[in-house]
């Protein structure tokens, strides 16, 4: 029996992988247990009556809105540019992500700017008419309607993009079928594609809306009381610690809720090409009339949810022509915070997508841990960061501050590093551990030799989509930053506030600018793959 | 380098939850000597080849190397220190490697130079010298299946398992591939298993042939014995077709022959072939490149097969004269499986 060893060496990624998934899912964690226990008698009378209800009533509101939004525009241009020719459609069919690119608060400035009063349709609307401001009606983007609006514009994409994947998976045959069987064109997407891609569809919405649960930023500029909103005035306003640990559980559990239903829907949306033969469909032609539609149609959802409120950025950035020397501190505290907090997600993300692979026991624990950081709002995490902070006795020091940010950040994102790591991983082949063992390399050796070089350029992209993800996040930053810290979302949601509207607009610009690399990213990604046999 | 050993299973089991799938195994693997291990998808041969390599671990029975335990239920020699070589249906190739470092991975004990000498080498002896730098993705399939094999046997391993190796490959590549790999092999003069479900493929490349149904391995020995006298129904089929017939349908001089108890009687098509036995008419011919495959009416309800290579193919309805060749009768009792 000389040289054999026991079976079971103890697992070299194991110990890690705990550690990070104790520190991903304390903050949330600490969120759902300070709602849960807090106090009750009458102030949970108050709290209920006079906060909870409210706030989750036009929180579902909103969502419901901008659910109907996402579904009504997006699926057919989906649907057009998948199955159709029509001019503009290899353009229309990257550009309409773009919107991605813009934070829910961004897209609010500029719609709240373009729609005021003296913005620029009411007066050309004035202009044209000759009518005065009192003469007519027009739609208040501060409002609930509003931001369920401005939301549904910049999320929009999860629902496109999911949709667009749907149909263009879909066999040529079963709509062949259909078509021999006497359906027309509007039957066919009717009766048989769409009901096809509606499990995938949904998952798309589910991860939209819970995105859109998760905004603080547009909703606090347009004034709607939202769970998230809510959450951070009961804190910092109200004095109200428990009615914010109390919203934040509902708001957890309206985010969880749509987060478990879009994983469950896409696990659904992988049944349904089913045909042997599996045939990329030929787009279809349009008529002259239909084409033009087709066109006017996603003409004005890139118009209305990318282009305009972009210019209109660009337009006030240039005409108020901010002084460089403010922007420094701004850049700098973003660079550092989101730099450091790429980092540590990274090696999170890397500590997770290694234990996964290598040990069958923590794929569970490592993927809950990364959904429940993913799914917790911002404002739920840095309440929890709070929380955490108030328990250990520990004064919020300018230092402390930061590392809890981070903190905040690793929990919040390391499932969107996680992501391009394993879309990496899952394009190997499934023996190459094996055939690694075989040689000779122990698990660090495999780490070292194998894992770490093929997951390289999952790398670059994880890294990105971390970088501007930390850059845009608004609500922890806001709560937990350190004096001197502002980023650039923070301040421009703070000179939004203040109403000073024209300094918002350079911050903004940079954010989405700096928001288009990923989405570019991605959007090649997406045609390249679509490309390949 | 020490004696070559032999790898031997000595009656492994291994069960996923209710499912057994390997079910009290014994073989051994000789050195210099390719051992086939033929069976239906799902009948425990890639389970087998995973307990000899040491990624499953056998719930009872041991795995040795000459007389050196490498696993039993308790205990178990980590895959990365057994020194058995595997080759995989996916190649498994590592993508961001060359050929030649692909090749040079397990190489240990030397330093750079001579590494990359012996791995050339080794790149060489399977024909893909002038492909030594050549990444993955610029490599064929065949390329990749024998830079994979190369990279197995380049560590001098004390085995080689290969798991469906030519399975994955253009059947218009499979055989020259397979050539050039079994040689290298064959150099080695280690033990080797080849699993396939291709029966010509185990009939035609291996030294030993091992037959595995529902886990259990149920005959082993020369390829043409274990063809020629299969021990039971499964193994018969395993190795190529079989059909039965009814032993009172056939002539009295041919029942004389084979002397059956049962009554039924299972049959290679080239047990039946032409030449001055007995006449019967065509039911249907098929026409299977160099062979041609009749089916002969004996009577209203019971057929007959031959598998032939007549110099003219013969029509429905026109009679065909044929003999037996006894020793491809067998018969297996009632209802034997």
């Amino acid at each position: 029996m000389r040289g054999v060893i026991s079976w079971r060496l103890p697992s070299a990624t194991a110990l890690p992988a705990l550690l990070v998934i104790f520190m991903v899912t304390l903050p949330v964690c600490t969120a759902l247990f300070a709602g849960l226990t807090v106090g009750g008698g009458s102030t949970w009378d108050h709290i209920f009556t006079n906060r909870l209800l409210p706030y989750t009533a036009t929180t579902i509101f909103v969502l419901v809105l901008s659910a109907l939004l996402m579904l009504a525009f997006p699926v057919p241009a989906a649907w057009l540019v998948s199955r159709y020719e029509f001019p503009g459609r290899r353009f229309f069919s990257w550009a309409l992500i773009l919107p991605l690119a813009m934070p829910g608060y961004v897209m609010a400035y500029a719609w709240a700017d373009l729609a005021a009063s003296p913005g620029p349709l009411q007066s050309a609307l004035r202009d044209a008419t000759g009518w005065s401001a009192r003469d007519y009606w027009f739609p208040n983007v501060s409002s609930a309607p509003g931001l369920a609006f401005v939301l549904a514009s910049t999320l929009f994409p999860y629902v496109y993009i999911t949709a667009r994947t749907a149909f263009s998976m879909q066999t040529s045959t079963t709509l062949d079928a259909a078509k021999s069987l006497g359906a027309n064109a509007w039957e066919r997407f009717w009766r048989v594609g769409l009901p096809v891609a509606i499990p995938a569809i949904c998952g798309g919405l589910c991860l939209a809306l819970m995105e859109a649960a998760a905004d603080y930023g547009a909703a606090d500029f347009l004034g709607v009381q939202t769970l998230g909103v809510g959450i951070i005035r009961s804190w910092n306003s109200f004095g109200e610690p428990n009615t914010a640990a109390r919203l934040a559980l509902a708001l957890i559990m309206i985010a969880g809720a749509f987060f478990f239903a879009a994983q469950y829907l896409q696990g659904r949306g992988g049944t349904q090409h089913t045909g042997s033969k599996w045939q990329t469909p030929k787009r279809g032609r349009l008529s002259a009339r239909h084409s033009a539609i087709a066109t006017l149609l996603c003409t004005l959802l890139l118009l209305i949810c990318f282009f305009a409120p972009v210019s209109r950025l660009i337009w006030l950035s240039l005409e108020t022509r901010a002084s460089a020397a403010d922007l420094v501190p701004l850049l700098r505290a973003t660079l550092i915070l989101s730099s450091l907090g790429t980092g540590f997600a990274l090696i999170a993300a890397f500590v997770f997508t290694l234990a996964a692979k290598n040990d069958g026991g923590l794929r569970f624990g490592t993927r809950l841990a990364a959904a429940a950081g993913y799914a917790a709002p911002g404002a739920v995490l840095g309440l929890g960061a709070v929380y955490i902070l108030r328990e250990t006795g520990q004064a919020l020091s300018a230092s402390i501050a930061i590392l809890l940010l981070l903190w905040i950040y690793v929990s919040r994102f390391t499932s969107a590093g996680v992501e391009p790591l394993n879309a990496t991983l899952d394009r190997l082949p499934r023996n190459l551990d094996n055939a690694a063992r075989s040689l000779g390399s122990g698990r660090l050796a495999r780490i070292w030799r194998i894992d770490l070089p093929l997951l390289a350029p999952g790398t670059f992209a994880a890294a990105l989509i971390l970088f501007v993800e930390i850059l845009k996040e608004l609500p922890a930053t806001l709560m937990l930053r350190p004096t001197g810290w502002d980023t650039l979302a923070v301040r421009a949601h703070a000179y939004a506030s203040d109403e000073r509207f024209a300094q918002a607009m350079l911050p903004s610009l940079l954010i989405v600018l700096a928001g288009l690399a990923p989405v570019l990213l991605l959007s090649w990604r997406l045609s390249h793959s679509e490309r390949q046999p | 380098m020490s004696e070559p050993q032999s790898l031997i299973a000595e009656g492994v089991s291994r069960r996923f939850r209710a499912q057994v799938a390997v079910n009290q195994a014994s073989l051994e693997l000789m050195p210099g000597k390719i051992t086939a291990l033929v069976g239906p998808s799902g009948s425990g041969k890639s389970t087998l080849l995973r307990l000899f390599a040491g990624l499953e671990r056998p719930d009872t029975g041991r795995i040795l190397s000459g007389d050196r335990v490498l696993s039993d239920a308790r205990t178990a020699l980590p895959v990365e220190k057994r020194k058995i070589g595997l080759v995989f249906q996916d190649f498994a190739l590592f993508p961001h490697l060359s050929a030649v470092q692909n090749v040079m991975f397990g190489i240990r004990g030397l330093n750079k130079p001579d590494q990359r000498a012996a791995a050339e080498a080794w790149l060489d002896r399977v024909g893909l010298h002038h492909k030594c730098d050549a990444y993955p993705h610029q490599l064929s399939g065949g390329e990749q299946q024998r830079t994979a094999i190369a990279r197995a046997l380049a560590p001098r391993p004390v085995a080689i398992l290969l798991d469906e190796p030519f399975s994955g490959l253009d059947p218009s590549m499979r055989d020259q591939v397979r050539e050039v790999a079994i040689a290298a092999i064959k150099t080695a003069n280690i033990p080797a298993l080849l699993v396939t479900h291709d029966a010509s493929e185990a009939l035609v490349h291996s030294d030993e042939i091992a037959v595995i149904d529902t886990g259990k391995i149920l005959q082993t020995g020369a390829p043409e014995s274990v063809y020629r006298a299969p021990a039971t129904l499964a193994v018969a089929k395993a190795l190529g077709p079989v059909h039965s017939v009814n032993a009172a349908a056939l002539p009295d001089a041919w029942q004389r022959q084979l002397q059956t108890a049962s009554g039924t009687l299972w049959y290679r098509p080239e047990a039946v072939q032409l030449g001055d036995g007995a006449e019967f008419p065509i039911i249907r011919t098929r026409l299977a490149g160099p062979i041609t495959e009749y089916e002969l009416a004996l009577s209203d309800t019971e057929r007959l097969f031959a598998a032939c290579q007549p110099g003219t193919v013969l029509r429905n309805a026109e009679m065909l004269a044929v003999r037996i060749n006894p020793d491809l009768f067998y018969d297996f009792g009632d209802g034997s499986i």
